[in-house]
């Protein structure tokens, strides 16, 4: 054969089996998931999501997950503004604050039509919730929870132990005082080496003060039915002035926290310069996984008289499909499968989440009762009987800002804690055109 | 074609990759900020609402005060210093002159977020090495972050620091630039050293020190990362600049039609501010 016909014979026999292989090619779907966890990160939830993404992809060589990291206070709005131009990733980790926002957007596709009309009563029944009903609208159900966060106090058990303070003591403000007194630690030059209780006031990074859950706790809300801020009633006035107190008279948080963030305040806490703090069940595995299981805990928060314990501000992260997405049934089948049974279990087991089954709850029943596992309890506990969620009928994005630096104004500038709130309301208002 | 025009041909390729890179995304904000955003996309054509609501805001004009105290702050301290810095590396020796430069240059390549985190942790609590070194020298803990006016004081120091390496290089390569002939000269006329520096080579270094107060006051003008970072824009508002308040008004509140006339108001406001640099250079020429 001539050189010339062997090459042809060649390049065409290379050709007729690269088409023929093109499409198993072609077959292999990409889903882009924008996220805050960085999969190749070390803490116990960003471990947790690579193990489901290498699990998933191991079942479903068809598929390949892409992730891409952006920062926690900003995925949501970005992604926004991503589906107006079009551009948005497949799956998309809502916050709480925007959720509302992205609903109303048409941003995120119904969940039913992907995978939720193939689950049983029994299946559905196993998700039912507060945050279940959070994403249901219209019959439609546009994003699952992950990641469910509830915001109260955390602990160091070995400080409360030196202080002699039974956490089951703190039962009411007052009692919360008495413990943060007993919990603040004074050098012999009488520098403050521990202080009983510490939140951060930043506006970056902001997490829901205090006061939010006292003033909830009243009935009177910190919004109004049409959207507009509600912070400078009687019992916000008298929420505000509790917390800022506690810097200001009771001496048993740090003035230096009127600048500081939320993650200031993790590593003030890990480090051993707070006994309490204002913390997220999120954040319990990575200070445990840091500082031993044994030294972090979790309560819910005092209550009143009245009230038994004042309800914690629940966030997290809403997972679902954008609506735009190519690949909507893939994208859908990951989520089916991050948040199922096997995911979920995952998520308590290994990234020290709140379970977001009931079945994950009982069949994990002695993994809870382990020590140092009980702030699982509690946040299950909290979420189903003490937690707000904020509304999503309107926009309530930058309300825990707005409280935040009626915080700094009232702690540094001296402002008179009801014209601050004042203020706070009539900023947020002005900002949402309200 | 005729041969004035022959240069048009090597320009249209910069100039289309230009317009696609630069100049698409400020058409495509113009337009946008013509309209009433939702959840991310224009809806119905809102003329210049935008624009009005934004006049109408009453915290604007106290955050474009702060703006201009900061950026005014800034770019002078940094020139004065980089200047002072310029000279005297340009007389050490060769080798020790090149150790400094060095050491001047580090927190410019530093990424910002990063050195704003580590002037954060030192002035952020008690227990930092600011409070430390309060303490031993007697003093009072420091809680720079606390005070409005320290801390528009410490942003400042974040951004003089951050930016000084860039000014000493480009005033340093102006510095190296002027003939040692000149210096020399006025030497043998009896001028003294004030007399060389401000007759000679703070004339000589006029391009330089332009191109220099120019990328200053933009970049200071224009950052985010180092208020976000260092301040959160705290207390209160008392380090809130222009920057921010987009950034805010796009990722807290949402706002982004109120968020995109602002950042396309400050384009032009540096598009003149540039304008207003190069004709005061030239009329002093």
């Amino acid at each position: 054969m001539r050189p010339f016909v062997r090459a042809s014979l060649a390049v065409a026999v290379l050709s007729l089996g690269i088409s023929m292989s093109l499409p198993a090619f072609a077959q292999k779907a990409t889903v882009r998931m924008w996220t805050f966890l960085n999969p190749s990160g070390t803490t116990p939830r960003e471990v947790t999501l690579a193990k489901i993404i290498s699990d998933f992809q191991a079942a479903n060589p068809d598929i390949e997950i892409v992730t891409e990291t952006h920062a926690f206070d900003q995925l949501t709005p970005k992604f926004l503004a991503a589906h107006g131009t079009g551009k948005a990733p497949d799956i998309i980790w809502a916050a709480t604050d925007f959720l509302g926002d992205a609903i109303a957007s048409g941003s995120l596709a119904d969940l039913n039509e992907l995978f939720i009309n193939k689950w049983t009563p029994e299946q559905i029944a196993d998700r039912k919730g507060p945050y279940w009903d959070l994403t249901l609208r219209n019959g439609k159900q546009y994003a699952l929870f992950t990641s469910r966060n509830y915001i109260s106090l955390l602990y160091r058990p070995d400080f409360f132990k030196q202080a002699g303070v039974d956490p089951d003591s703190i039962k009411t403000w007052d009692d919360f005082v008495k413990a943060a007194k007993a919990l603040t630690v004074t050098d012999t030059s009488g520098q403050v080496v521990r202080y009983g209780f510490a939140q951060g006031y930043s506006e970056h990074q902001a997490d829901p003060l205090l006061m939010i859950p006292m003033a909830l706790a009243n009935g009177d809300g910190i919004f109004k039915l049409d959207g507009r801020a509600n912070f400078a009633h009687p019992a916000g006035v008298a929420a505000m002035k509790f917390q800022t107190d506690l810097i200001k008279e009771h001496k048993v948080s740090p003035p230096q926290a009127a600048a500081w963030t939320v993650d200031d305040v993790y590593e003030q806490f890990a480090s051993g310069r707070a006994a309490m703090i204002l913390g997220a069940s999120v954040r319990v595995s990575t200070l445990q996984s840091k500082l031993g299981d044994d030294k972090v805990g979790m309560m819910l928060w005092p209550g009143s008289g009245e009230v038994e314990h004042a309800p914690a501000v629940m966030a997290g992260w809403a997972v679902g499909v954008w609506s735009g997405s190519k690949v909507k049934a893939q994208a859908g089948k990951f989520v089916e499968y991050m948040l199922g049974p096997i995911g979920d279990k995952m998520w308590v087991e290994k990234g020290g989440q709140s379970p977001g089954l009931l079945s994950t709850l009982a069949s994990l029943g002695d993994f809870i009762k382990q020590p140092g596992k009980d702030y699982l309890r509690v946040a299950a506990e909290g979420s189903a009987k003490f937690g707000w969620l904020a509304p999503i009928d309107f926009s309530a994005g930058g309300y825990r800002q707005a409280l935040n630096k009626a915080g700094q104004r009232i702690l540094v500038n001296g402002e008179d804690v009801k014209a601050s709130l004042e203020r706070a309301e009539s900023d947020f208002n002005r900002q949402h055109k309200r | 074609m005729h041969s004035k025009y022959a240069g048009i041909h090597y320009i249209v390729p910069a100039f289309a990759l230009l317009t696609l890179v630069l100049f698409s995304p400020v058409f495509y904000g113009v337009w946008f900020s013509l309209f009433r955003i939702q959840y991310g996309s224009p809806t119905d054509f809102a003329g210049l609402d935008n624009f009005r609501d934004l006049l109408s805001d009453p915290t604007l004009p106290a955050t474009l005060h702060r703006s201009a105290i900061f950026t005014a702050a800034a770019v002078s301290i940094t020139i004065a210093l980089s200047l002072a810095l310029a000279i005297w590396i340009h007389r050490l020796g060769e080798r020790r002159g090149f150790l400094v430069q060095i050491i001047v240059i580090v927190p410019w390549i530093i990424s910002t977020v990063v050195a704003t985190l580590l002037f954060r942790w030192v002035f952020v609590n008690d227990i930092g090495l600011a409070g430390s070194i309060a303490r031993m020298a007697g003093l009072d803990d420091i809680q720079m972050l606390n005070n409005p006016h320290s801390a528009m004081a410490l942003l400042v120091a974040v951004s003089v620091w951050k930016r000084i390496g860039y000014a000493v290089i480009i005033l340093l390569a102006g510095v190296k630039g002027i003939p040692d002939d000149y210096e020399e000269a006025a030497l043998i006329d009896g001028a003294t050293p004030f007399q060389i520096f401000r007759r000679i080579t703070l004339p000589l270094l006029k391009t330089p020190l332009l191109l220099v107060a120019i990328v200053l006051t933009l970049s200071n003008l224009n950052t985010v990362e180092t208020p976000l970072v260092l301040t959160g824009g705290g207390p209160g508002d008392a380090t809130r600049i222009l920057p921010m308040d987009v950034f805010d008004r796009a990722f807290i509140t949402y706002d982004l039609g109120s968020a995109t006339a602002l950042a396309l108001a400050m384009f032009f406001g540096n598009v003149l501010l540039v304008l207003a640099y190069v004709r005061l250079a030239k009329w002093k020429t």
